[in-house]
């Protein structure tokens, strides 16, 4: 296996070229421990750790660019990331445990696009785009249009992920992340992203999004349509709920059956509204 | 023990060390990183050894094909059951071969092994082993293993079903007779997961064998270096005088290491192979191809008098033991003994099987067998107590066994202190505020509490140790016994320090080498602070009485006027101006008259052989049964109506330790128990998937983190010195986890009226169990 550090993106697109299984290395969290088990076994390893571009942060009058290696502790300590885009923090500073935030980033989650993890739907419930940079320079598309299956991105060949946008969103929303866990390091069994804003006592804007409930981050147009404008009555989150649950896929795993993911769906966005509700109106 | 002759008085301590939370010795090294473990020595020209699981549960090994592997560069030694010698190992039944012979019994167990020069090379080595099998249809539960024509996993023992490999039964009184005077029965079936140790240090052995003399080193992780060498012996038809075993730091073992791990086979790699072999397993071939507790199903009825009395009590307990039976037959054994709990309960019927099935045996785990009958018998008695209209403690404090009466099979409790640990317990966790006005929470979560009474067993089997004096007064205590990382090094260096009035700095206390130390059963079934303290304390009154007889020489005066003075000084009683050191003795021992001071002493626990006038008894393995103590153990919970999801808020443990020799040492296996019973009644659970396990890692299989686990568990210690133990203490490792399950069980109940049988109580089950118990009340209304 070849190894490599480059310092820019040019760099590493051009060493990524180089090999036919070339492989970009972020946090390695999850990387490193599929090679030690043998089930992946890259030819070249491209680092991103020394490219500076890629761990830098912008702000413009829309939103912030979070660069791809921004490690999940940073992100959750980016006191910028307020309104709507809270609910990236909030799902940052959640997940996993200690050792896993300080040593995974934005960007390797997104190209892991494991179905068990929350940053990827939050991510989804936030609007966020991405940049992609290839050999045929560089390109924007929403999170969604990255996120195309278990464990598979629209990444093309010689592809690198080099930064996220996270729009500001309305004014008055608010961003919340709500997972559950079977113990407080462990994957969620279902987790509820969502951004919310309140008219007084009516639902203005609502985009809801679940993690482990299918094959990538499950959002229901449908269900965000029921909420808006409904007092968020228990009918209300029910008959969301219910939307959720029909279009889901949920795993069905050691963490929680098929079965008790469609029970937790309702159950949990009931909860998840009513926390994000109490934000609301602070 | 003395179960006819009068107890002897408990001894008093010299000095103030015994008593005193002293740090572990090990402490710093292991924080820092210095400690060292198997897998971090190296031997020159050591090779790396690995194991080959099997990918079926059930099938007939038709052909092996080692060629390709032994071709391999770097590879140094390929073995399969070709290779060894045909013996079958196992404590109990000899069923099990080194690598499997013939056939294969579950998916996970060891078929080949090979040493090669470096890990990857050798994990390589293993892909290119090509075996062809014949699937045979397999028993992946009890159920189906005992069906008539389930599938036979070993050739059948006698009569009976070929899968069972122990059947017990136990009857006192005449149960059947007397149900019918019982004013409320409760009836129900209880079922509990198979757990894993987990201990963080994964299975390891370093064997090298001398090429000139055929003598063998084995460097290992284990509960116990001289059941290593027995077995190592046996399986390879060794003598045991060619076999040495030292004993490194343990990362923890909690019976997963009472029997052989992957020492034999890397004895024999490192013969074949012809140079020094460390093997350490990975976590997750360590959980697929080692060992878990028994998974149970337990059917048990008990009725009582409306003044509760408990009258009369059924059992049939179902112990899954896997694919071999291991220590599967004592803890059937243990179960059995154990189920009718800590209580006077004159009518008594038990029968229990241990059940072979195609998955991964069961064995020796922290509590052994015991919290499984226990998390069946205290749910029931909180039924009881609900069906009688009785507070829970009450019921209990009712039944309680008291000194001097018997248990089970007809064996006396000589120090019966479960009333004292419950009423210590109803009083510090403030019982019936909390049961009556639970504190109040956030919106969908509900609180609760409960209680679990527990009796268990300290003690049992053979131990020896040997002190002697140094030339400048100090003492060098050797034992066979391993400190597991439960901190039993400190622990008796403090009771030979008590026994001799030294201080700790005064007490050289080594480990473990089958070479030099003296024999130790096990560091296991709660018995190292209170067998090995007791011998250690037998050969310091030795050595205190050789030191006398001089000292009497050496200050003219008679024996019975002199005194043990604290810092190795013996005086003379009402003269506190005359004395002599240890030092100054030692030195008249060895240049002046008599020679060396030494002292060696050695004990085999006295078993209770079960009363047959009074009990009937059939199939109960011959045990080394011991000395009982008891605990009271109380859980505060806290419910999520929305997921189902428990959390435990806070818990009281109340023990009896008889004396505490070292409260921070004591607290800590109280807390750790508490804790890995948390994590059985919660989340704990391997999972198998047509006969594969489905989560054989640390991410799939969850223990309770730091963070899952309550800030406060409070750690009552009780000291009611009894008993042979050093200074009376008795043993308290195992206790912790026994009752931790039903406490929390329980709880769930009073927090929402759920009912459970069936732990792991996962956010999934708590959830429907809640759903079930509110369905009916909707529908009334
Ligand atoms: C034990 C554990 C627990 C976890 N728990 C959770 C959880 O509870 N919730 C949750 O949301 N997540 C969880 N995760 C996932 C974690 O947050 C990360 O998503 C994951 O570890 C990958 O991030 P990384 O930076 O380590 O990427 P790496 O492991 O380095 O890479 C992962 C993959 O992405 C590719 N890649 C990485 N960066 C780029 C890039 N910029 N461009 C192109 N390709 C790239 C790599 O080539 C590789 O294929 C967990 C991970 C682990 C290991």
């Amino acid at each position: 296996m070849r190894y490599a550090e480059p310092e820019t993106v040019e760099e590493g697109l051009a060493l990524l070229s180089t090999h036919d299984d070339a492989r970009c290395l972020a946090g390695g969290a999850s990387l490193v421990s599929r090679m030690n088990a043998g089930q992946v076994a890259p030819a070249m390893l491209v680092s991103l750790h020394r490219i500076d571009e890629l761990a830098t942060t912008t702000e413009s009058a829309e939103g912030l660019w979070l660069g791809a290696m921004s490690i999940h502790r940073a992100v959750a300590t980016e006191a910028r990331l307020r309104g709507a885009m809270e609910v990236v923090r909030s799902a940052a500073s959640q997940l996993a445990h200690p050792a896993i935030r300080n040593m995974a980033t934005l960007g390797g989650s997104l190209c892991l696009a494991d179905p068990k993890t929350e940053l990827p739907a939050a991510l989804v419930a936030a609007s966020a785009r991405v940049e992609v940079a290839g050999p045929a320079g560089r390109r924007s598309l929403p999170v969604e249009q990255l996120l195309v299956g278990a464990f598979q991105t629209s990444l093309g060949k010689g592809e690198l992920l080099t930064r996220v946008f996270l729009p500001r969103g309305l004014g008055g929303a608010v961003g919340h992340h709500l997972r559950f866990s079977r113990v407080s390091a462990d994957y969620p069994t279902v987790s509820v992203s969502l951004v919310l804003a309140m008219d007084g006592e009516t639902c203005s804007h609502a985009r809801v999004v679940l993690g482990s409930c299918g094959p990538v981050p499950l959002h229901v147009d449908a269900a965000d349509a029921v909420l808006v404008g409904s007092r968020l009555e228990a009918r209300d989150v029910a008959e969301a709920g219910r939307l959720l649950v029909q279009a889901s896929a949920p795993l069905d795993d050691v963490r929680g059956s098929a079965e008790y993911r469609r029970m937790l769906i309702p159950r949990l966005l009931g909860r998840a509204l009513s926390q994000a509700r109490e934000l609301a109106h602070v | 023990m003395s179960h006819d002759a009068k107890p002897k008085p408990v001894p008093v301590p010299v000095g103030e060390v015994v008593g005193q939370s002293v740090p572990k010795p090990d402490a710093r090294e292991k924080v820092t990183g210095r400690a060292l473990y198997t897998d971090d020595l190296v031997l020159p020209g050591m090779l790396h050894g690995a194991l080959l699981g099997s990918p079926h549960p059930h099938a007939r090994i038709l052909a092996y094909d080692t060629s390709r592997a032994k071709a391999l560069p770097g590879v140094r030694a390929v073995l399969t059951a070709e290779d060894l010698p045909p013996v079958d190992i196992g404590p109990v039944i000899k069923d099990q071969p080194l690598l499997a012979r013939g056939k294969v019994r579950y998916a996970g167990e060891p078929v080949a092994a090979v040493a090669a020069v470096d890990l990857p090379t050798a994990r390589r080595a293993l892909e290119l082993i090509d075996i062809r099998y014949e699937v045979l249809p397999a028993a992946l539960d009890v159920d189906a293993a005992l069906r008539p024509d389930a599938p036979v996993i070993h050739a059948p023992r006698g009569e009976g079903h070929p899968n069972v490999a122990t059947h017990i039964r136990l009857v006192e009184g005449e149960p059947d007779k007397v149900w019918a005077r019982c004013d409320a029965i409760i009836e129900d079936v209880y079922e509990t997961p198979a757990q894993q140790h987990v201990y963080l240090e994964p299975c390891t052995t370093l064997a090298a064998v001398d090429p000139d003399t055929g003598r063998i080193t084995i460097h290992t992780s284990t509960q116990t270096a001289f059941r290593v060498q027995a077995i190592t012996a046996e399986a390879l038809a060794v003598p045991m005088s060619r076999i040495r075993v030292q004993v490194p730091r343990v990362g923890g073992a909690f019976g997963g290491k009472v029997e052989s791990t992957n020492q034999p086979i890397t004895v024999a790699l490192a013969k074949a192979a012809g140079a020094p072999v460390r093997l350490t397993f990975s976590r997750t071939d360590d959980m697929r191809m080692m060992r878990s507790r028994h998974g149970a199903r337990i059917y048990m009825r008990t009725g009582a008098t409306r003044d509760g009395r408990i009258l009369a009590r059924q059992v049939r307990i179902h112990y899954d033991t896997g694919a071999y039976a291991d220590d599967g037959p004592f803890v059937a054994a243990i179960g059995s003994y154990f189920s009718r709990g800590p209580y006077r309960i004159p009518h008594v019927d038990v029968e229990c099987w241990s059940v072979y099935t195609n998955k991964l045996r069961a064995g020796a785990f922290r509590g052994f067998g015991n919290p499984q009958v226990h998390f069946a018998s205290e749910i029931q008695v909180d039924r009881l107590a609900e069906a009688l209209g009785m507070d829970p403690i009450e019921l209990r404090l009712r039944n309680a066994l008291e000194t001097g009466e018997k248990w089970l099979g007809g064996a006396p409790v000589e120090s019966g202190t479960l009333r004292a640990c419950l009423e210590k317990a109803r009083e510090v966790s403030d019982w019936h505020r909390r049961r009556e006005r639970p504190s109040t929470t956030s919106p969908g979560k509900r609180r609760g509490l409960g209680i679990a009474a527990v009796g268990h067993v300290s003690a049992l089997l053979g131990s020896s140790a040997t002190v002697r004096l140094n030339e400048d007064g100090t003492v060098n205590v050797s034992t066979g016994a391993v400190d597991t990382g439960q901190g039993s090094d400190t622990a008796l260096a403090q009771v030979a320090a008590g026994a001799l009035g030294l201080s700790l700095e005064q007490i050289n206390f080594s480990r473990p080498d089958t070479d030099t130390s003296p024999y130790d059963w096990c560091t296991g079934g709660t018995r190292t602070t209170f067998t090995v303290g007791h011998v250690i304390t037998e050969a310091c009154e030795q050595v205190r009485e050789q030191l006398f007889e001089h000292a009497s020489a050496i200050l003219e005066r008679p024996v019975k006027q002199l005194e043990l003075r604290p810092g190795g000084v013996v005086g003379v009683r009402g003269e506190p101006g005359l004395s002599t050191t240890f030092g100054a003795i030692s030195g008249y021992a060895l240049y002046v008259a008599g020679g060396p001071i030494i002292a060696s002493s050695r004990w085999l626990f006295p078993a209770w052989q079960l009363d047959t006038r009074r009990t009937k008894v059939e199939g109960l393995p011959s045990m080394g049964n011991g000395f009982f103590v008891f605990a009271a153990q109380v859980a505060e919970v806290e419910v999520d109506e929305v997921t189902g999801k428990v959390d435990v808020l806070e818990a009281w443990c109340v023990h009896d330790v008889g004396r505490a020799l070292n409260p921070a040492a004591a607290a800590g296996q109280v807390q750790g128990g508490f804790v890995q019973g948390l994590g059985y009644a919660l989340t704990e659970e391997l999972v198998w998937k047509d006969g594969h396990l489905v989560n054989p890692s640390m991410s799939g299989y969850k223990v309770p983190g730091a963070l899952d686990v309550p800030v406060a568990i409070h750690p009552v210690l009780l000291e009611r010195a009894f008993g042979p133990g050093p200074f009376g203490a008795k043993g308290v490792a195992e206790v912790g986890v026994v009752g931790a399950a039903p406490a929390i069980i329980n709880a769930i109940r009073h927090a929402t009226g759920a009912r459970l049988n069936q732990i792991p109580a996962t956010g999934e089950r708590v959830l429907r169990a809640l759903l079930a118990h509110e369905a009916p009340a909707t529908k009334d209304g």
